[in-house]
């Protein structure tokens, strides 16, 4: 066993636990959806990317990045958020949320990819 | 008079063909045109309409092509439907007349084979894969192709039958290989297939006629003086000729066929060896043919003959040889000749009964199978050795159940594949017949330990940026990689992959049988043999950074910035808490 592994499977997996966990819900509806579990997402993505920085290999690069691109997607929803939510605490217009989620649901998809390549790796190396 | 290349000459005769179908087309065009330009249209406020010129050309167009949209774009008049008839008469044979002519010649033959010369051309032009130019494509030909296929390598095809071509365009090889019929010796022609291209790795003259041969190889070395060459000869004068030229190797199947035969008889351990190595049919490793040492029958003595003699005869194997036109010059003392075809009474007279073994080598297949039944029936204990001359007979010689079936295209083919996929397997085989017998058994023995009964597989590798990036960056890092360990498996690490280094090229030099503490450098050719689900693996291996240390070293290696930082640190304190205590 080798702890550097266990430690980047953790996050990378946890980003797509966590991912998942904002996305489900209706899409249109504010009260499925925390900003605290997005804010966190991200959080855990960014550590994920860091841990991968120096990794020569090919599938290293591969998943340096699919992390880039769910950073990137998550980042957009967030800062989509921060403009489109209104003063005085209103719950944010159906359609700002619709735009917020979709974006969401496509780092789910980098972070999918990003876990698949982890598996499969780790499965063909066999040890 | 200036070159011109084969666009340029399809272009030509094109032209040149259809100079008149067009001339008529203009002429009829330009009449019909004009004329209904002319014609009186339908009277419109007193005054008669004309068609313009566009519109003339318009109704030409779809009339003389005999489409037919109708009185376009306004009815006519009666002189215009007039000349209508004049025009769809004129129009529609001229059209007839220059698609008949064309036809006629894309039917021509000349023309067929200058566009197939052409279109030859260009698919060597625009091919980026390596690839071999292969003249002549008859059973050795066709089986060094088909050898080429099953290791992924290209190859050009030239010959001078037009049937051989057409038939390899109905073979299924895995890689496109383009033929022409072509005579090869010809300049042109070689250039056309590629002689002078980049990725072109070699030129195999394989004709039947040894002057084609010599030629083709002379023409090539004008054209390509750093392609290598490899030819077919079997005379003596021709392969003097070829000899001083450098970078030709000559195969002479009549050479290499007596050699088989001869480690076949003297070198059992070496021709299993040599025969597994190639894949033949029914060969077990480390199970040789029982030839007898004794006196042996030789039936026929052509070019075949004189080879087998002189190989058999400088290894002190006592020959009998039967055949009609044997002159004794030359001969040995211990040589018995009967001057008759090998049939039952001149098998009789060379002693079948108490021959060890014989070899029925005519250039004659029926000859051959007549004689094994003979031999059969005489001396059914005798080790019988048959040469097989066409690929056709095949079931018949598996059918006669002779001892060991020889069969020149096939050893050629083999040999010549050898030569161009994996050179240092002949070097190998032929530095184990130089040296005693005992060491080709220890490298059969080695080799049934790493890939018992599974079919060997043989491929060799380059320790080159292109090919093993992890390992020349290894090696110029200041790192040390033995054979041994390159050769471990990273998914049981102390234990090794069933695959054997059984030589490396470095500088020019070949370390036959290196052993697992050998020291490699960038820039050495390995050739393995192994099981081959190794190959991934190791290529893996050369390709992996991780992978090359952790197998080197045993240690797997922090990949990312900050795991490796913390790595340095705890070793760091580690020492710092060693110097702490020794203080």
């Amino acid at each position: 066993m080798n702890l550097e592994r266990v430690v980047f499977g953790f996050f990378i997996i946890l980003t797509l636990s966590l991912n998942a966990a904002f996305v489900l819900g209706s899409i249109e509806t504010a009260a499925h959806h925390n900003v605290w579990i997005l804010t966190l997402t991200i959080i855990v993505n960014l550590v994920a990317i860091g841990l991968k920085l120096g990794d020569r290999s090919q599938t290293g690069a591969l998943l340096l990045a699919s992390g880039l691109v769910a950073g990137f997607l998550l980042i957009t929803a967030r800062v989509v958020w921060i403009v489109a939510e209104p003063g005085g605490g209103d719950a944010t217009a159906p359609d700002d949320m619709a735009d917020i989620v979709s974006i969401a649901t496509g780092a789910l998809v980098a972070n999918i990819v990003a876990t698949v390549i982890l598996v499969g790796d780790t499965l063909l190396a066999r040890r | 008079m200036t070159p011109t290349s084969d666009l340029d000459r399809v272009a030509m005769i094109v032209l040149r063909y259809m100079r008149r179908p067009l001339f008529a087309l203009l002429f009829v065009y330009s009449v019909g045109i004009i004329g209904m330009a002319l014609m009186p249209g339908q009277v419109v406020d007193g005054e008669a309409t004309r068609m313009n010129l566009f519109h003339a050309f318009y109704f030409f167009t779809y009339t003389a092509t005999t489409t037919g949209f109708g009185e376009l774009p306004n009815g006519f008049s009666e002189e215009q439907r007039l000349w209508t008839i004049l025009c769809l008469y004129t129009g529609v044979i001229a059209w007839f007349y220059a698609i008949g002519s064309l036809i006629h010649l894309v039917q021509n033959p000349y023309f067929i084979q200058a566009m197939d010369g052409f279109r030859f051309a260009r698919k060597v032009e625009r091919n980026a894969e390596p690839f071999v130019i292969l003249c002549g494509f008859g059973d050795a030909g066709s089986l060094l192709a088909r050898g080429l296929s099953d290791h992924r390598m290209r190859a050009v095809i030239l010959d001078a039958d037009p049937e051989r071509i057409k038939a390899l365009g109905v073979r299924d090889y895995t890689v496109p290989m383009p033929g022409l019929h072509a005579d090869a010796s010809a300049p042109k022609h070689l250039l056309a297939a590629g002689v002078e291209h980049p990725a072109c790795q070699a030129l195999v003259a394989l004709t039947n006629n040894n002057d084609v041969n010599l030629k083709i190889a002379v023409m090539a070395r004008h054209l390509n003086p750093g392609l290598r060459v490899v030819c077919r000869s079997t005379s003596a004068r021709h392969e003097a000729n070829l000899r001083a030229l450098d970078n030709v190797t000559v195969v002479d199947p009549f050479e290499i066929f007596a050699q088989l035969l001869y480690w076949a008889i003297a070198r059992p351990e070496l021709h299993n060896l040599n025969a597994w190595f190639v894949g033949a049919r029914g060969v077990a490793l480390g199970a040789p043919l029982k030839a007898p040492r004794g006196n042996w029958i030789l039936c026929g003595y052509g070019r075949m003959g004189y080879w087998v003699h002189r190989y058999l005869g400088a290894h002190g194997v006592g020959l009998r040889i039967i055949d009609p036109d044997v002159d004794a010059q030359g001969d040995g003392e211990d040589t018995v000749l009967v001057r008759a075809h090998a049939d039952h009474a001149a098998l009789v007279t060379a002693g079948i009964d108490d021959a060890a073994g014989i070899v029925v080598a005519t250039d004659c297949d029926a000859d051959n199978l007549s004689t094994l039944l003979s031999v059969t029936e005489l001396n059914p204990a005798v080790f019988r050795i048959v040469r097989q001359n066409s690929h056709e007979n095949q079931v018949a010689f598996d059918a006669a159940r002779a001892d060991l079936v020889l069969q020149p295209s096939l050893t050629t083919a083999r040999r010549i594949l050898k030569l161009l996929i994996s050179p240092l397997v002949q070097e190998l085989i032929d530095w184990l017949a130089e040296r005693e017998p005992s060491r080709t058994e220890a490298v059969v023995a080695r080799l049934q330990a790493t890939v018992g009964a599974e079919p060997p597989h043989l491929w060799s590798v380059r320790l080159i940026p292109g090919e093993a990036p992890a390992v020349t960056r290894y090696l110029d890092s200041d790192g040390m990689i033995t054979l041994g360990a390159l050769c471990r498996d990273a998914r049981a690490f102390p234990d090794a992959l069933p695959c054997e280094a059984l030589a490396v090229r470095r500088e020019g030099r070949s370390i036959m049988l290196p052993d697992r503490d050998f020291p490699l450098e960038g820039g050495d050719e390995l050739l393995f043999c192994g099981v081959h689900w190794v190959k991934p693996i190791l290529q893996a291996t050369l390709h992996n950074p991780y992978t090359l240390r952790y197998v080197v070293t045993g240690v797997d290696a922090p990949r990312g910035y900050l795991f490796a930082w913390l790595d340095a640190r705890s070793q760091r304190r580690r020492s710092d808490h060693r110097l702490a205590g020794r203080r």
